[in-house]
C-alpha cells in the first residue's frame, strides 16, 4: 500500500514517475498522460496525453439533468502543465 | 488613550467561543473557535456552513473543521451567524 | 486559555526532513493539533469550487497540499469519481473536515 511508505503529499507524484497519471486543472480539464518530470510548484511533464474538456451547453439556469455537456478530447506528444491550474493529481491504482 | 491591541488579539480571546466566519465568496461560517495560527487558519468546532446560492441558502454541519485561511474575509467574534441559531 | 502568546506559532509550514517532525509545543486546539489528530481518519476536503473529496488523509504539508487514499469525488451530492490515492494542490482547499471522531 502507497500509504506505508508516504511521509509528505509529494511522495504520492514522485511514487507515480514513469506511470500513467490523472490530473484534473482547472477550466473544466482533465488529463491522463506518463508522468516525467515535476516539481514544488506541481509544474508537470506528461507524454502521450489525452485531454478532455467538459463543455456545458445551455443556460446556467437550466436543471441539472437538462444541461447538455459536451466532451472534447485531443492527444499530445509532450506537455508542460503550469502547477497554478492542477486540482488534482491521482496515480494509477496499486491493487 | 485607547489600549493597543493587536487585531489577532482579538480573535485569540474568541477562543472557546463561537465565532461568525464570512469568507470572500458566497460562504459563511459558524463554530466554536479551538485555535488558529498566523495565516489565520481556523480549527472549529460544531460547525454550520453557510452556502448562498442562486436557489437558496445550502447550510452544511461538520465535525471539527480546519477552515483555510487564505480565503476568509471577516471574522465576527461571540455571533452564531446569519440566523442567530445553532 | 493563557494569554501568554496570542498568536499561536505558525504551525510546520516546511516539510520534515526526517521522518519525526520535531516536538514543537503547541497550544490545544491550533491547526496543527488538529492536523495531527485527522491523520489517518476519514476526513471531508471541500476545494473553493465546492467539490468534495471524502476519503482517509494519508498526509499533507505546510501548503495544505493533502494526499488521500480511497478517496471519492462528490459534486452536488454524487460521486463522480472514485481514486485509489490522490494528490490534491492546497491552494484549492477551501477546509478539511473530520468525518469521524478525532
Amino acid at each position: 500500500m502507497a500509504s506505508l511508505s508516504i511521509q509528505e503529499p509529494f511522495d504520492l507524484i514522485r511514487l507515480s514517475l514513469s506511470e500513467r497519471v490523472f490530473v484534473k486543472l482547472r477550466g473544466d480539464r482533465q488529463l491522463s498522460g506518463i508522468l516525467h518530470a515535476y516539481d514544488g510548484h506541481m509544474n508537470l511533464i506528461l507524454s502521450d496525453v489525452e485531454e478532455t474538456i467538459m463543455l456545458v451547453d445551455g443556460m446556467d439556469d437550466a436543471e441539472p439533468g437538462q444541461q447538455v455537456v459536451n466532451i472534447a478530447k485531443r492527444k499530445m506528444d509532450m506537455l508542460f502543465v503550469r502547477g497554478d491550474g492542477v486540482i488534482l493529481v491521482s496515480p494509477p491504482s496499486r491493487a | 488613550m485607547a489600549s493597543q491591541i493587536l487585531p489577532l488579539e482579538l480573535i485569540d480571546r474568541c477562543i472557546g467561543s463561537r465565532i461568525w466566519v464570512i469568507m470572500k465568496g458566497d460562504r459563511e461560517f459558524t463554530g466554536k473557535l479551538l485555535g488558529f495560527d498566523d495565516f489565520v487558519n481556523m480549527v472549529l468546532e460544531d460547525v454550520t456552513e453557510y452556502q448562498a446560492t442562486p436557489q437558496g441558502q445550502i447550510k452544511t454541519k461538520l465535525q471539527q473543521t480546519l477552515l483555510n485561511g487564505n480565503n476568509i474575509c471577516m471574522l465576527i467574534p461571540g455571533s452564531s451567524g446569519p440566523d442567530g441559531d445553532s | 486559555m493563557s494569554d501568554a502568546s496570542p498568536i499561536a506559532p505558525p504551525p510546520a509550514q516546511t516539510p520534515p526532513e526526517t521522518g519525526s517532525p520535531p516536538p514543537v509545543p503547541v497550544p490545544q486546539g491550533s491547526p496543527t493539533d488538529f492536523l495531527k489528530g485527522v491523520v489517518g481518519k476519514r476526513v471531508i476536503v471541500r476545494l473553493t469550487s465546492g467539490v468534495d473529496y471524502r476519503g482517509i488523509l494519508s498526509c499533507l504539508d505546510g501548503y495544505m497540499n493533502i494526499a488521500l487514499e480511497q478517496t471519492e469525488e462528490h459534486v452536488n451530492g454524487n460521486v463522480t469519481n472514485r481514486y485509489g490515492d490522490a494528490f490534491i494542490r492546497g491552494n484549492n482547499v477551501l477546509y478539511i473536515s473530520a468525518a469521524e471522531e478525532i
